[in-house]
């Protein structure tokens, strides 16, 4: 009994080293990036991949060592995700969140109609006194609907360039197949993004290309019934159907065409479409659909970020895929601008995360080299891909 | 052929799609119209229901790959997953405040749909169908698969009209509906009724939910908000709790629809059928008809 009595002090000892020793290990400290996107609700999918995506890449990242911070010191990346629900005003209330945390970046989201106001909410211009606005970089991977981040000097994009990816598109198509003479479109035109590719990019790009645009259908994101707009189709018989819709009416459409054999010589189709969704709800129908994208497992890199992300139970796709180039971007801004990710340098951190990627020119990309513009947005390299045989396969590389 | 016989034809053709994929409306309005006559309540899950169960015969049909008994299998499993509404969002709720089983089903309809959102990640899932043809009369076409939603609807409908005209079970729902105090007298349980009630109407549910699908030829829970609203649209205009007027007014709702998607585009078409709506609240506030199946 006397020997325990004896031991006591001894055990205390040991357990005060520890204590005392706890801070040398809390010097690894940890960065944090806040990703939201939608995680529940019809685009669910698109929130789940990224979140997996990031996950991945921070993995990566940490396993080989993590990120050097500006004392020298290294820190692993910590990602939380919250779910905005393609809700703008729940996007708004998730980005005040992230801001009261200390989360030096937040990567989202996913919808361009949350990300439109929620820029919006930033301080417009840096340095702006009387801007009262949020000072949080915000780099984006999904919300796709052109020319956002000019809202805000702390919006950034990671977001293919889809005008120039039609563009390229119509003229190649009109260069391989001289026959092919019109197009008519088809588009979902209760949603930002294919609402904006149709009336703003594919309409115009095919024009300048050479296409007489005969018209145009259009249905809603939630429609079932596609039978008169696909008879308008049939009546205007265009050479190319061009359907900037989501996968869900795409598929609608695409079956209410095989119903009414409605055969266009060509059927091109929205960035968003090229993706499993759209297979996994009609493949067969969606044979031959030709969509420009600027993620294909084509590469090392970006076979290892398609095999990365399976592991965290998520898929590489044209968006998700921007959210592990976007981490890695971050590792190398936040290196480089030298950020303390400490509780009482969080300000400092984020301004200088916001000027790294502002000064940034060129970054890497899982397909190469991406162009960043003044505006912050992205020109990234692209390839086109059709569906064939219930996968997507690379029909041409532009690049090359 | 001449410009006007071709766009009279389209009009026609307008017409008669919006009639026959209206059968779905009808079915949903029914469901609606039947709880709302047995108890007075409107059942806002009904649609997820719906969903949720042609969602659940998916399994089913990728272990027997018939479209049929995915069909029947929906049928029964939104007849189950129609009890559990029931005992959830009904049997034990203070039945005297209006609101607890409203926002209880409101619940039940938001649970449902991130349920099958989370399943599935949101994504479309291909929906088998009988048919998948078009019959051509000229420029005239027909499709197969809306004619078997059609049919497949009025044997439904008759199968229920059968039940409740000429069964005991059916006189036992309409005396519950119409006196349930003087129903209890005579030994029909209230409560039994009332959930045999859902599970007709879920059953129901579940044809109309499989038949959207296989008219559509994928599922997604895009489908729940919309057949809902669609379904409370048909109820009202039909006048709630009358099954004929459920009937009638799905018909013309998915016509209309149609109609004023050919004339005024997509962008406006819903407004009109809401138009509709707000026209029949104010000036024939009991639907079509009046109610045939309701308290006294």
């Amino acid at each position: 009994m006397r020997k325990t009595w004896v031991l006591l002090p001894a055990i205390a000892a040991v357990i005060s080293m520890g204590f005392v020793a706890q801070p040398a290990v809390s010097q690894e400290r940890s960065v944090k990036i806040a990703g939201f996107g939608a995680r529940s609700g019809v685009v669910r999918s698109f929130g789940v991949n990224t979140e997996a995506v990031m996950r991945a890449a921070a993995d990566q990242i940490n396993k080989s060592g993590g990120v050097k911070l500006g004392d020298g010191s290294m820190g692993k990346i910590e990602i939380s995700f919250d779910d905005d629900r393609c809700n703008a005003e729940e996007g708004i209330s998730v980005l005040r969140r992230i801001a009261s945390t200390d989360a030096v970046v937040a990567v989202g989201p996913t919808c361009s109609n949350v990300a439109e106001p929620l820029f919006g909410i930033l301080q417009k211009r840096v340095g702006d006194a009387g801007d009262s606005g949020l000072k949080m970089p915000i780099f984006t991977d999904t919300a796709i609907k052109g020319g956002l981040a000019q809202i805000s000097d702390w919006a950034f994009r990671n977001v293919p360039n889809e005008a120039e990816m039609y563009q390229s598109l119509f003229v190649w198509l009109q260069k391989e197949n001289p026959e092919l003479k019109s197009v008519y479109g088809g588009v979902e035109e209760d949603f930002a993004h294919s609402r904006f590719t149709w009336h703003k990019v594919m309409k115009t790009k095919s024009g300048d290309a050479g296409y007489n645009v005969l018209g145009e259908s259009k249905w809603l994101l939630a429609d079932t019934n596609f039978t008169t707009q696909v008879r308008e189709m049939k009546k205007a018989n265009p050479d190319i159907i061009a359907i900037s819709a989501h996968p869900f009416t795409t598929c609608g459409v695409l079956k209410e065409m095989a119903r009414q054999k409605v055969k266009p010589k060509l059927l091109v189709g929205l960035t968003s479409s090229s993706s499993m969704e759209t297979l996994n709800g009609c493949a067969e129908q969606a044979e031959g659909i030709i969509i420009p994208t600027s993620f294909a497992p084509v590469t090392p890199e970006a076979e290892m970020a398609a095999a990365a992300a399976a592991r965290f139970d998520g898929s590489a796709d044209l968006h998700s895929a921007a959210a592990w180039e976007i981490v890695m971007v971050l590792k190398d801004v936040m290196e480089s601008q030298g950020i303390m990710a400490k509780a009482d340098t969080v300000d400092a951190d984020r301004a200088k995360v916001r000027d790294g990627l502002a000064a940034l020119k060129t970054t890497k990309g899982l397909l190469g080299t991406i162009k960043r513009t003044d505006e912050g947005e992205a020109l990234k390299p692209y390839v086109y891909v059709h569906a064939k045989g219930g996968n997507w396969k690379v029909l041409h590389d532009p690049g090359i | 052929m001449d410009d006007f016989l071709l766009e009279l034809i389209y009009v026609v053709q307008s017409i008669v799609d919006g009639i026959l994929f209206g059968t779905t409306y009808a079915l949903i309005g029914i469901g609606f119209t039947l709880i709302f006559g047995v108890m007075h309540k409107l059942n806002l899950a009904y649609g997820a229901v719906s969903i949720g169960g042609a969602y659940a015969s998916l399994m089913i049909f990728h272990l027997v790959p018939s479209p049929i008994v995915a069909y029947l299998a929906s049928a029964v499993a939104t007849g189950a997953f129609g009890y559990l509404v029931y005992l959830c969002c009904f049997r034990f709720l203070p039945l005297s405040n209006p609101l607890a089983p409203l926002m209880a089903t409101v619940g039940a309809f938001l649970f449902i749909d991130e349920v099958i959102v989370h399943a599935t990640n949101g994504m479309p899932e291909p929906y088998p169908s009988v048919f998948d043809e078009m019959i051509f009369f000229g420029e005239f076409g027909l499709r197969s698969d809306l004619l078997f939603v059609f049919a497949i609807g009025l044997i439904s409908m008759l199968v229920l009209m059968y039940v409740l005209y000429r069964t005991r079970l059916g006189l036992a729902v309409r005396a519950v509906s119409q006196q349930p105090v003087a129903a209890e007298l005579c030994g029909m349980s209230q409560e039994r009724t009332n959930a045999i009630t859902f599970v007709i109407t879920g059953a129901l549910g579940g044809v109309a939910g499989a038949m959207i699908g296989a008219s559509v030829g994928v599922l997604s829970p895009l489908l729940v908000a919309p057949i809902t609203i669609k379904g409370l649209i048909v109820t009202v205009i039909g006048g709630l709790g009358s099954i004929p007027g459920a009937i009638i007014a799905g018909l013309a709702v998915g016509a209309f629809e149609n109609l004023f998607q050919y004339f005024r585009g997509v962008t406006e078409r819903d407004m009109y059928v809401m138009l509709l709506l707000f026209l029949f609240l104010t000036f024939r506030p009991g639907g079509i008809f009046s109610s045939s199946i309701g308290r006294d």
